[in-house]
């Protein structure tokens, strides 16, 4: 029963990695910039793809196409905010919420049927993963569970080192909480948003491979973590870093042992309670900020 | 022309603002040179948080022109910050989740290196010791006072050409307005250029070296503190009494 159980616990663990990982980069962009980036699921297939490319197709080593997943995500990020959101920026204040939402639906769908059209529909397989088990007495633990989980801790550990201790953290930190007293001393937020963006699609990039290695790789690769990554960060409360990632962890986790306890049909309808009663219990999120708008 | 003999650190020429259709400065003008403290008073709602606004970039020229040291200021903030205008808003606008450590430095984002960021640090300790205490304590957890305690702290570690004050006395309680007066004061007698925002003429007559008046977006009356206290009738017409 022990086996099982911890078995349980490490699928949970592993599904939180990488959940958090996605909802890092939804809950980065929303919390700095108060922008739903519905692009996010097409930048993180463009990124295992990215990794495919470099290491099938091109033949180049496996830390290559960890660098290419993170290249091809981050300009994704770059290229979206110069196209797009810079253009929207311009324009009244009021509508950008709702615009950038819809024109990132609209790259999100244009993005996934280029990686449909040049890739082809069929399910490839992911060549940046680790095949084998540790065997830990009656444990067995998937060396590529154990690779996932150490990315997602050292990723964490940098996005906390970089918005907590660099100049260029403090200036994204900065501005996401107050954007004008931010310009005020100097900051050029134009800049911090770009930043922003390119972190996201980095971070989505690696997500990708992550998500890929444990599936498999097809155009809609990034949907399903995308969805998930939104009930976190809705639970979580949009925007509020920290609080994403101890949703994701929570989560899975309650997602893993109600599919080894009634089914894994009852998986996702579990989480989508769960958004449901937090939205009636505490609109805001349980980590988020009741915010009061002056009419 | 110039209102005054020395160059002006800060200069407006026929300044209009406002806010979309909305014309709230209409045509203002006048210098603020080096070492001086400036006071532009007038009642609610006519204009002087704008004044502000518009010479930090916030909100943007529609007419006329602002420079600083003889250059004119460019139209986003972060520009004109680093022309060197460190801007204290009403209502504090710190950052919320930061220390007040965190929320230092990020008045010295545009300082040149770790020694000069040091150094300014040190100096803002100094003027306001409660800082120090303060440093590692999140900014939404402190008291109104130390709000803007810290508020004009991190525009001193701007350490810009000129400091604009945003009403510090507002909602604050009386002891805490004198302290807050005693460091403004203190600044000025160590030779820091101020324009600062104030509803009450009276909190600044020992203090400006001159006053404006700004009755709905224009200056009506220009002249030292005692002046304008002396007028009953400016008084009771633009201040009420």
């Amino acid at each position: 029963m022990l086996d099982i159980l911890m078995s349980v616990l490490v699928a949970g663990l592993t599904t939180g990695a990488l959940y958090a990982l996605a909802t890092v980069g939804l809950s980065l962009v929303w919390g700095s910039m108060g922008m739903l980036n519905m692009a996010h699921a097409a930048m993180l297939t463009l990124g295992g793809y990215a990794a495919f490319t470099a290491t099938t197709t091109l033949g180049l080593p496996a830390f290559a196409g960890f660098a290419a997943a993170i290249l091809f995500g981050a300009m994704a990020g770059g290229l979206l905010y110069v196209l797009i959101v810079r253009n929207l920026l311009k324009n009244d204040k009021a509508t950008f919420e709702s615009n950038v939402m819809i024109a990132t639906v609209g790259i999100g769908i244009a993005l996934e049927n280029t990686i449909l059209l040049t890739y082809g529909g069929q399910p490839l397989k992911q060549p940046l993963s680790v095949d084998g088990v540790l065997k830990l007495g009656p444990l067995n633990l998937p060396y590529q569970n154990i690779v996932i989980i150490l990315v997602v801790v050292v990723m964490m550990a940098v996005i906390a080192l970089l918005l907590g201790k660099t100049r260029m953290g403090r200036a994204i930190r900065a501005t996401a909480q107050n954007r004008d007293a931010a310009q005020l001393m100097g900051v050029p937020v134009n800049r911090v948003y770009f930043q922003v963006l390119v972190l996201s699609g980095a971070v989505a990039g690696i997500c990708g491979v992550m998500v890929s290695s444990m599936t498999q790789l097809s155009p809609p690769l990034g949907n399903d973590p995308m969805l998930k990554a939104f009930i976190m960060c809705v639970v979580a409360g949009l925007g509020n870093l920290p609080g994403a990632v101890a949703a994701a962890f929570g989560l899975a986790l309650l997602e893993a042992f109600i599919q080894y306890a009634a089914g894994a049909r009852w998986g996702f309808p579990s989480l989508l309670f769960v958004v449901i009663a937090v939205l009636i219990w505490r609109p805001s999120g349980l980590f988020g900020r009741t915010q009061i708008h002056r009419m | 022309m110039s209102d005054i003999a020395k160059p002006p650190v800060l200069s407006l020429h026929q300044v209009v603002s406002g806010y979309n259709e909305l014309t709230v400065l209409k045509g203002v003008s006048f210098d603020v040179a080096a070492g001086e403290l400036v006071t532009v008073v007038g009642p609610n709602g006519h204009g002087k948080s704008t004044l502000l606004k518009t010479i930090s970039g916030l909100v943007p020229l529609n007419g006329g022109s602002i420079s600083i040291d003889g250059r004119p200021t460019l139209t986003k903030p972060h520009a004109v910050a680093a022309l060197g205008v460190a801007h204290v808003p009403q209502g504090d606008m710190l950052f919320p989740e930061m220390s007040v450590l965190e929320n230092l430095l990020m008045g010295a984002y545009l300082a040149p290196g770790k020694t000069e960021i040091d150094r300014r640090l040190e100096e803002v300790y100094a003027l306001l010791p409660k800082l120090a205490d303060r440093r590692n304590q999140v900014a939404s957890s402190l008291s109104g006072g130390e709000r803007r305690m810290v508020g004009i702290g991190r525009g001193l570690m701007m350490a810009g050409r000129i400091l604009l004050i945003d009403e510090p006395s507002l909602g604050l309680a009386p002891l805490i307005i004198e302290q807050i007066y005693g460091v403004i004061s203190e600044l000025s007698r160590s030779g820091r250029t101020i324009l600062l925002v104030e509803e009450n003429p009276a909190r600044v007559a020992d203090l400006a070296d001159r006053l404006h008046l700004l009755d709905d977006g224009d200056i009506v009356w220009s002249g030292p503190p005692a002046d304008l206290l002396a007028r009953d009738e400016l008084l009771a017409t633009y201040l009420g009494g």
